[in-house]
């Protein structure tokens, strides 16, 4: 893929999974990103279970490795003062830097706007946050599971129905959204001083995600005048073409045929019953609506007598939009993410290989080629040669503890 | 003779490489697979493995002693352990919190 972002430098001060995801993006693009690792205590990230698996199963870590791959880790600990030092002298030269740290320990640390461009008038200043720069909490922490996903009405929305409130549904879902947005906001932003030479501040936060996600949803319920939206119940949905379908192995079919008189009779014959197509009960979308539950009836006696695999090789045959509802464990076998790039085997040497997702964006219809994310501190010494460093330096900055 | 930090040294029995991060002012017997590593390019394995030192260096890894005097950090994945003599050297890793979602 071309490597729009060659030669562009970035410095990424963060944890967890939404801005590191962002550098991961900068990365992928072509940039050169450096991640600061605290010293001693490495990304939080490394130390997360997720979905059940322990951190280092195999030798990887569920939320490390998407959002940190194409990248290097260096081990600073920005608190000693030759450690602040060696970020400011990277920050000189740096197009971008990249924080998730709250305004607090911005200012202890001394990595504020003032701060960064005192070693660099033309940096890029991008934060990541969970409730904004603005009100109330914008000096509060957060997690993509609180802002993106509850605070925004998405948890609620996705419960309704369910005698529970449910939590994300992936690891890492809000923030590697919010990442993405604030990668696109990078990109921008370099456009913008190149054409200007104006370096701007760039923020996205869990909480604007998550608000974006919601935008359709805010306009329906205020125009319905509801609180949530409404609960669906399957039995009776009024458009049996957007419904979804059991079939006999237990597993789900989901059609998205909103202007049904068009798939109606194509959707018949192709499952074999054509004898449907003109019943009076479901000719047409009113009849289907006023009919819906017999219509739906009828499709779940018949989608219930055959197994999934059967029916998505029957429906393919239908121009009408549908999916089989896939499992996480399906992606790996999905064809057609695999004939686009979407999903990639990233060698971690040595005959290691993982399967990762690419980012979205691709350049020229080529996708990208990921690189694996690095060890704790893997190129703290490789970095600091490239800044003129020596190994005595090194070595210096060792026994004072400014690196891992 | 003592090592220098930034010297390269490879396995003579696997393809295990690392570079000296620091190292103690005194000689060591380092070994990698049970053998002496080199800093020259020997071209291919030239002896046999240790099967007692086999559990393998990877990729990325720093590797330390315990009186922490010694690091070095791998550069080239291999079958071979390191060792100071009989000493295998541990895994040097990052300290965060446990943590689950």
């Amino acid at each position: 893929m071309t490597l729009v972002l060659d030669g562009i430098r970035v410095l990424e001060v963060a944890e967890y999974g939404f801005v590191p995801s962002a550098a991961s993006v900068l990365g992928e693009w072509g940039a050169d990103v450096i991640k600061v690792e605290h010293a001693v205590r490495g990304d939080a990230q490394r130390g997360l279970s997720s979905f059940g698996v322990k951190p280092g199963q195999d030798g990887f870590t569920v939320l490390w490795e998407p959002f940190n791959r194409s990248k290097r880790s260096i081990a600073v600990d920005i608190a000693v003062p030759e450690g602040r030092d060696i970020i400011l002298e990277l920050a000189s030269r740096a197009d971008v830097f990249l924080t998730s740290f709250l305004p607090a320990a911005r200012r202890k640390l001394g990595l504020e706007v003032a701060d960064l461009r005192a070693a660099n008038l033309d940096i890029i200043y991008a934060r990541g946050s969970a409730n904004g720069q603005k009100g109330p909490e914008a000096e509060v922490g957060g997690f993509d599971a609180l802002s993106y996903w509850m605070r925004t009405g998405l948890g609620s929305a996705a419960s309704v129905g369910q005698p529970t409130i449910l939590q994300q549904p992936a690891p890492g879902l809000g923030d590697i959204q919010s990442g993405m947005s604030l990668a696109g906001g990078i990109a921008a932003a370099l456009f913008h001083r190149m054409r200007t030479g104006e370096a701007l501040e760039v923020d996205v936060s869990l909480l604007s995600q998550g608000c974006w996600t919601m935008s359709s949803s805010l306009i329906a319920a205020n125009l319905a005048g509801r609180e949530e939206r409404p609960t669906p119940d399957r039995r009776t949905f009024e458009n049996p073409l957007t419904n979804t379908y059991k079939t006999a192995d237990g597993r789900w079919l989901v059609f998205a045929m909103m202007q049904a008189d068009r798939y109606w009779p194509g959707l018949c014959k192709a499952i074999g019953h054509e004898e449907l197509i003109d019943d009076p009960r479901f000719v047409d979308m009113p009849n289907r609506a006023r009919n819906a539950e017999a219509c739906i009836s009828a499709l779940d006696a018949i989608f219930a007598s055959r197994p999934l695999a059967e029916w998505q090789e029957v429906l393919a045959q239908h121009d009408g939009p549908f999916s089989i509802a896939q499992r996480v464990g399906d992606l790996n076998r999905d064809e057609q993410a695999w004939a686009n790039g979407y999903l990639q085997d990233v060698d971690y040497g040595e005959g290691r290989k993982l399967t990762m997702v690419t980012s979205p964006v691709q350049f020229n219809g080529e996708t990208s080629t990921l690189t694996r994310a690095p060890e704790f501190g893997e190129s703290t010494e490789e970095v600091l040669l490239e800044l003129g460093h020596s190994w005595a330096d090194i070595a210096r900055f060792r026994d004072v503890n400014a690196i891992g | 003779m003592p090592y220098k930090p930034g010297t390269k040294l490879r396995g003579i029995a696997d393809t295990t490489q690392v570079v000296v991060i620091r190292a103690p002012a005194e000689d060591i017997d380092l070994r990698c697979g049970g053998h002496p590593m080199t800093a020259d390019n020997p071209g291919h394995t030239l002896v046999t493995l240790d099967p007692d030192l086999a559990a393998g260096t990877q990729l990325g890894k720093r590797y330390v002693n315990e009186a922490g005097t010694l690091e070095l950090l791998c550069t080239k994945g291999g079958p071979g352990t390191l060792s100071i003599g009989s000493e295998v050297l541990a895994i040097k890793s990052a300290k965060p919190l446990p943590a689950s979602d």
